[in-house]
């Protein structure tokens, strides 16, 4: 690799004043399963890199008056393990193993995929289901935005050079909102998503119908979409099969996806559709049986 | 004692006449004596059971594997050491007009660089020797080595390969194999053509056969490039010693035709060339020739010093030689039962920028590509291309997996279109003991049927079907 | 330069490199610990593969200064001076090594699996194993192997790690 300078930032205050002092320089390193890779390909490097992985502050998975708090520096392997988000947000766990493989589960992390931005990344769609935050921390302190505002392009985030991602936030309403995520690779380990999609809903207890549905589709468009016409035609419909097989056809139509040597538009679009009816299906079932359990 | 002497006395007379009588057999006689070998040979006993098949063994090597001690040629190391690396032309074919390494050579750091005008004969190969060691005027795919640094650190030789500039001529290119078989296709290595090599079976007379046949079946298979990518990449280590002797550390399965290219290539005796290959990290076919040796050779020969190569995956890729695609147009004329009358094959082989290990793989596709049938009445026709993409050599296989893709695909596809069970059309042209395969041969210890039928026993494949 | 003091194999072990110097390079080139190899470089094969805090990582894409203060365990430091370590035994028992190149980096995965689950069911291995490559072998001897080296570490008696 190119030659760079580096230091590990102690917190994230401590990352924010290394931030400012070197400016557009410097990268933020957490697991380094993609900013590694990129800079092996680069033609350059910037000149420090900036070690969040042992940042204490970054760490951290605890319940706020907000919701769920995850550090951005916290690991997919991690996520697998918490008791927390095992019991609030299973499909985020779901979601984490089909990350790569076992090492890089190991050293990637939650902020980390969302920060390199690709349209196939694995944590957000789960995260856009639920609604999720984002802090992000800055010379003027700290701020909370919509996840949904976060992504801007391919491999470009909202974050300006002197930004840190710091956590993401799954709002107090949403936990234990049935979700699930799904995705489809042309392996089961060490493969990017051809389609992969994240569901969460509710169901009114007494009409047995749809409300609050929300699903999200990565690598289908430049950034991770939701599939805002197949949720309108859901809310307030009866849960049917072929509710959630007509809301997946919906979804198809809304994606863009390209076509590549991995595969063509026509599939993934097939695949949007088989994907979105089971994201629905395992997030009703999820709900249903957490339902049967509480009656 | 005098026992002693007179054996000793006798050893010396024996020993005296032995050297003088040697100096009698030494004058050559004008023509050679006439050898008799016996006239018996030896037929083997197939299918008998020896003393060790059978027997379970342990691999020798196991145990260092799994102590992580095998040294594989990266895991060498000499002193003074240097780490070569090597340019790629990024393009696929172009003139190379100017090269201009004054400002890699000032790197601090950098001990020697490398290109093609030095290397004393720039060609080799298993057969054609179409092969650069490093481009020289011409870049025939976007893979071709250009020029090659040492130095101290492999870092210092990646930038060193950055301040390398290198000035190309675009050229024509050709990269679709039936494109190049046209007349007016670009050629690759102008003036020849774009195909380097033939091979034609003939058997029987398949216009008979077709007009005897009930039905006719056509088919086109392709099949795609395929690197092997052994989890170890090509690495090597030059080390000249102070007779002027090079000793080549490297992952090279085949060492005696590596010295022979690299006595080639270096214009050196071959006596002075000794290569040594160790355990190696998967071959698969794509360690059978040369890739880097003669670069390192003269590097270490330029700086003084061992150099160490290895490429990256990358290079794995565009840089080393892959399986042939090929293109596989079948006609096969049937009865009515199912039984082929006559089959007329024709193979395209995308060959690559470089010959490599192509002849071999058109042989054995060719020859195989009638598949294991009962067919009186062939003609395969079968051609090898030039394109300006990575060069095509051997692979696990040599063109029998690509061929054996097609005819079966094509069976089941006749099977299908005539209603028949895909196992029984097999059943019904299966080679048996003593059939002749294209080319002639007499086949013995023949078990297609046993073992198809074995199989679908064992798979249930006639409840699966019912 | 970068200096950094980590535990490798049970001994503290120092070194002063450059900060870009990969925990892989660490191990190869200044400590001649060349059983994890390199093989991509980019954390896709997994034959770079050691143990550092009882996690499987890829050493190509971990710094040597995010290894500083911590516990790596490479494949030289499975075996004892008298002993093989049950999953080495195994491997060698059943051929599951060929080329052997992706060897160290699958028996560290496999000696992480076997620590945290002992009783591993078939695809749990098989996931364990998802991010280590092999050409050779078709994975089943490994498999085999492992389960064959799990019922050994559950009959022996905990000091056996030891």
């Amino acid at each position: 690799m190119r030659a760079f300078e580096y230091v590990a930032a102690k917190d994230s205050r401590h990352a924010v004043a290394l931030l400012a002092e070197y400016g557009p320089s410097a990268k933020v390193l957490a697991g380094g399963t993609d900013l590694l890779v990129e800079f092996k390909a680069a033609p350059r490097v910037p000149q420090m890199v900036i070690d969040i992985s042992r940042a204490e502050d970054l760490k951290n998975i605890a319940l706020t008056a907000q919701g769920l708090s995850i550090g951005a520096a916290v690991t997919h392997t991690e996520i697998m393990r918490s008791p927390l988000i095992r019991e609030m947000c299973p499909a985020l766990v779901d979601a984490a193993h089909t990350i790569g493989a076992v090492q890089t589960r190991n050293l990637g992390t939650l902020g980390g995929n969302l920060v390199t931005c690709v349209p196939s990344m694995d944590s957000g769609p789960t995260l856009i289901a639920l609604d999720a935050l984002v802090a992000i921390a800055g010379p003027a302190g700290y701020q909370d935005m919509p996840l949904d505002g976060f992504f801007v392009g391919p491999r470009k985030s909202i974050l300006k050079p002197d930004e840190l991602l710091v956590a993401i936030v799954i709002p107090k309403k949403n936990l234990g909102k049935p979700a699930a995520f799904v995705k489809f690779g042309l392996r089961k380990g060490q493969a990017l998503a051809l389609v992969n999609v994240a569901a969460s809903l509710r169901v009114d207890s007494d009409k047995h119908v749809f409300r609050g549905t929300r699903i999200a589709l990565g690598a289908v468009a430049p950034t991770v979409i939701r599939a805002q016409q197949a949720e309108a035609y859901l809310e307030g419909r009866a849960v049917t099969p072929e509710a959630m097989a007509e809301a997946g056809r919906i979804a198809a139509g809304e994606a863009k996806p390209i076509s590549d040597f991995r595969a063509s538009a026509a599939y993934r679009r097939d695949l949007i559709a088989v994907l979105t009816r089971r994201a629905l299906e395992g997030a009703y079932a999820l709900g249903k049986s957490k339902r049967d359990r509480e009656t | 004692m005098a026992r002693k002497t007179d054996i000793g006395e006798r050893e010396q007379r024996v020993t005296q006449k032995t050297l003088h009588s040697v100096d009698e057999t030494l004058r050559l006689p004008a023509v050679t004596p006439p050898v008799t070998y016996p006239i018996e040979t030896l037929v083997p006993q197939v299918r008998q059971q020896t003393p060790a098949v059978g027997q379970r063994a342990t691999r020798s090597d196991g145990r260092m594997h799994g102590l992580g001690q095998t040294r594989y040629i990266d895991d060498l190391a000499f002193p003074g050491m240097l780490y070569a690396k090597i340019k790629r032309a990024g393009i696929a074919s172009a003139r190379i007009k100017r090269i201009d390494t004054r400002e890699a050579e000032a790197m601090p750091g950098v001990m020697a660089v490398l290109t093609g005008r030095e290397i004393p004969v720039n060609s080799f190969g298993p057969s054609l020797k179409d092969q650069p060691v490093l481009a020289d005027d011409r870049v025939f795919h976007a893979g071709d080595g250009v020029a090659a640094v040492a130095a101290v650190t492999e870092q210092i030789a990646l930038e060193a390969l950055d301040k390398i500039k290198v000035e190309y001529e675009p050229l024509p290119a050709v990269f679709d194999p039936l494109e190049a078989l046209k007349d007016d296709a670009h050629k690759v290595h102008a003036p020849n053509s774009n195909v380097y090599a033939t091979k034609i079976i003939k058997k029987g007379d398949i216009d008979k056969g077709f007009a005897a046949s009930d039905r006719i079946f056509e088919g086109r298979f392709r099949t795609q490039m395929v690197e092997h990518v052994p989890l170890e990449p090509h690495a090597t280590i030059a080390v000249w010693d102070p007779n002027g002797r090079v000793t080549i550390y490297s992952t090279l399965g085949r060492i005696t035709l590596g010295r022979a290219d690299v006595a080639r290539t270096l214009k050196m005796p071959i006596n002075r060339i000794r290569i040594i290959a160790t355990i190696v990290g998967g071959n698969f076919g794509g360690k059978n020739e040369i890739t880097q040796e003669p670069v390192l050779a003269l590097l270490s020969k330029k700086t003084g010093r061992p150099v160490k190569g290895t490429f990256t995956r990358t290079e794995e890729f565009i840089a080393t030689t892959t399986r042939h695609p090929i293109i596989m147009d079948y006609k096969t004329g049937v009865s009515k039962a199912g039984k082929i009358l006559a089959r007329k094959v024709r193979l395209v082989l995308d060959g690559g920028a470089y010959c490599s290990w192509s002849e071999t793989t058109l042989g054995k596709a060719c020859i195989l590509a009638a598949g294991p049938y009962n067919i009186d009445n062939l003609l395969a026709e079968a051609f090898v291309v030039y394109t300006n993409k990575t060069m095509t050599g051997a692979m696990r296989g040599f063109g029998a997996p690509q061929v054996c893709f097609a005819y079966e695909s094509h069976m089941d596809d006749i099977a299908c279109a005539l209603n028949i069970d895909p196992l029984d059309i097999r059943l019904l042209n299966a080679f048996e003991e003593g059939s002749s395969s294209p080319t002639g041969q007499v086949l013995q210890s023949v078990v297609v049927k046993d073992s198809l039928l074995q199989a679908a026993q064992r798979f249930g494949w006639k409840e699966a079907r019912s | 330069m970068a200096n950094v003091t980590l535990n490798v194999n049970g001994k503290l072990r120092t070194a002063s490199v450059p900060p870009e110097t990969t925990l892989l390079k660490l191990l190869r080139d200044h400590y001649n610990l060349t059983g994890a190899k390199l093989g991509c470089d980019v954390g896709d094969c997994g034959a770079c593969t050691v143990i550092v805090d009882g996690m499987p990582v890829n050493a190509c894409l971990m710094l040597a200064s995010q290894a500083d203060g911590r516990e790596v365990l490479t494949i030289e430091g499975l075996a004892t001076s008298d002993q093989l370590h049950p999953l080495q035994k195994a491997f060698e028992d059943h051929a599951s090594l060929q080329c052997g190149f992706c060897g160290p980096g699958i028996i560290l995965s496999a000696k992480a699996l076997l620590d945290e689950t002992p009783n591993p069911t078939v695809p749990e291995i098989r996931d364990a194993l998802s991010g280590n490559l092999c050409r050779c072998t078709g994975y089943t001897k490994m498999i085999e192997a492992i389960q064959a080296a799990a019922r050994v570490l559950r009959e022996e008696p905990a000091e056996r790690d030891a």
